[in-house]
């Protein structure tokens, strides 16, 4: 029997990269997910590389009139939430001097605000004991020059799981971060081979991640093998943020 | 096919609470392991309740020739580490003005040097990617009163952690940090008063202590492939105690 039998779990951004690779152990272990997307292909080849008990829902997560249509279909379909991970957000360099009002308002349009909507619209549907994991990065604790939005965006989200797993304590939710660290995705394969090497030589075992390494830590906290880890910023990075 | 199949685990303070439920949880998961304790008969009791595929040797993490002992029987009976948890620890309470040479020695003897000379008398013996585990304390990032020293001890730990991360990395071995908070067990039955667990218990969200199998999951966690990219974490099992 899988860890998430009978569960059913919301992945906002999960048509692609490692909330694609998480929707697809989840299913993999029992659950029904819930995946979104943008774009319609995308979210099409996502649902039939996840194979089964998976519903695609086109829609941006910044867009409040998408996420009210997202948690009609969830509630048409399956009535309830066990898990709901947000997972949508891209960082995209400028530096400060650079900052364009465009770039501050996508950038926490989507990661916080739409974040913040996602979870809110969720709480009518989600079951008590449920697990909320928000989609961090070890950006929001380092300073890498250029991501000065994004990480302050994720950083946000932590803040976020520290006041909601307190406003929620009555219901018993969950609310966790999973910050990953550097993982090969189509994303990083298109770096420059002198900045890929770069990163891979701040990662102590030289490599790095796989997409299906950060789906196992995502699985361990959307099921009860984490059921006393609450509030926790929890990296996934090989030890990149740790040296 | 469990988690663990084939491996093997030294887990210090395996004898009893939270360190002695991940033994068994250990062992239903298909690895062979080795606990320590420093009561021959608390050591027995415990051998019998894991069942099998487990070694009792008895010894004091703070007492360096109980080690090299540890890890003699270690090498002749399987020849190598998969998963070492040092989780030999003790906290007892003294607020600053009142603290004592031996109270700091005790503490500092076996939850910093003891499970620094662990580690260290373990590592011929350890597998390339294996993962050394080790037990803190959700003290360490509060200031309860009379926890000081237990809870600079359990933070040195988390320091440790980050050197060791990368001192062995071409190894491929992770080192985490277990960060246990309020959890049930006998030791904290020993140490606190039934007003120091309500007060606990009002700290916690979802107002109960922890129980030993959900920190034993945790570690499994650690100790298995699952985790092959978590490394250098301090991975708070406090059910959100700390973070509010």
């Amino acid at each position: 029997m899988g860890k998430l039998e009978g569960k059913v779990a919301v992945i906002t951004g999960g048509s692609s990269g490692l909330a694609l690779a998480s929707a697809k152990r989840f299913v993999e272990e029992g659950a029904y997910v819930f995946i979104t997307g943008r774009r319609q292909e995308a979210l099409d080849e996502a649902v039939k590389l996840i194979g089964r008990n998976v519903t695609g829902v086109r829609g941006d997560a910044a867009n409040l009139d998408d996420l009210d249509h997202l948690f009609d279909m969830v509630q048409k379909q399956k009535g309830k939430i066990d898990i709901l991970f947000a997972s949508v957000g891209k960082g995209e360099p400028a530096v400060l001097g650079a900052i364009s009002e465009q770039h501050f308002d996508k950038e926490f349009g989507l990661i916080v605000r739409g974040t913040l909507f996602t979870a809110q619209k969720a709480l009518p549907l989600i079951n008590d004991g449920g697990s909320i994991i928000l989609t961090g990065s070890v950006a929001s604790v380092k300073g890498f020059l250029g991501f000065g939005v994004y990480a302050a965006s994720k950083a946000a989200l932590r803040s976020f799981a520290r006041t909601w797993l307190n406003e929620l304590k009555g219901r018993k939710i969950r609310v966790n971060v999973l910050s990953p660290g550097q993982v090969d995705t189509p994303d990083s394969q298109r770096l420059d081979k002198a900045t890929r090497e770069m990163f891979e030589s701040l990662i102590p075992r030289g490599k790095m991640g796989r997409s299906e390494e950060i789906a196992a830590a995502a699985l361990f906290l959307a099921s009860d093998d984490s059921s006393y880890v609450n509030g926790m910023d929890f990296a996934v990075d090989g030890g990149f943020s740790a040296v | 096919m469990g988690k663990l199949e084939g491996k093997v685990a030294v887990i210090t303070g395996g004898s009893s609470g939270m360190a002695l439920a991940s033994a068994k949880l250990f062992v239903e998961e298909g690895a062979y392991v080795f606990i320590t304790g420093r009561r021959q008969e608390q050591l027995d009791e415990a051998v019998k309740a894991i069942g099998r595929n487990v070694t009792g040797v008895k010894g004091d993490a703070a007492n360096l020739d109980d080690l090299d002992r540890l890890f003699d029987t270690v090498k002749r009976e399987k020849g190598k580490i998969d998963i070492l948890f040092a989780s030999a620890g003790k906290g007892e309470a003294l607020p600053l003005g009142q603290i004592t040479e031996e109270h700091f020695d005790a503490a500092f003897d076996l939850n910093v040097r003891g499970t620094l000379f662990t580690v260290q008398k373990a590592l011929p013996l350890l597998s390339d990617g294996a993962s050394i585990i080790m037990t803190g304390s959700n003290a360490s990032a509060k200031g309860f009163p009379g926890f000081g020293v237990y809870a600079a001890s359990k933070l040195a730990l988390r320091s440790f952690a980050r050197t060791w991360v990368n001192e062995l990395k071409d190894r491929h071995i992770r080192v985490n940090l277990l960060v246990p908070g309020a959890v049930t067990s006998p030791m904290q039955e020993e140490v606190l008063t039934k007003e120091a667990r309500e007060f606990f218990e009002s700290l916690i969200p979802r107002g109960k202590m922890g129980q030993p199998e959900e920190i034993a999951t945790v570690a499994l966690f650690l100790a298995s492939d699952d985790s092959s990219y978590v490394n250098g974490v301090a991975l708070f099992v406090d059910g959100g105690m700390t973070a509010v």
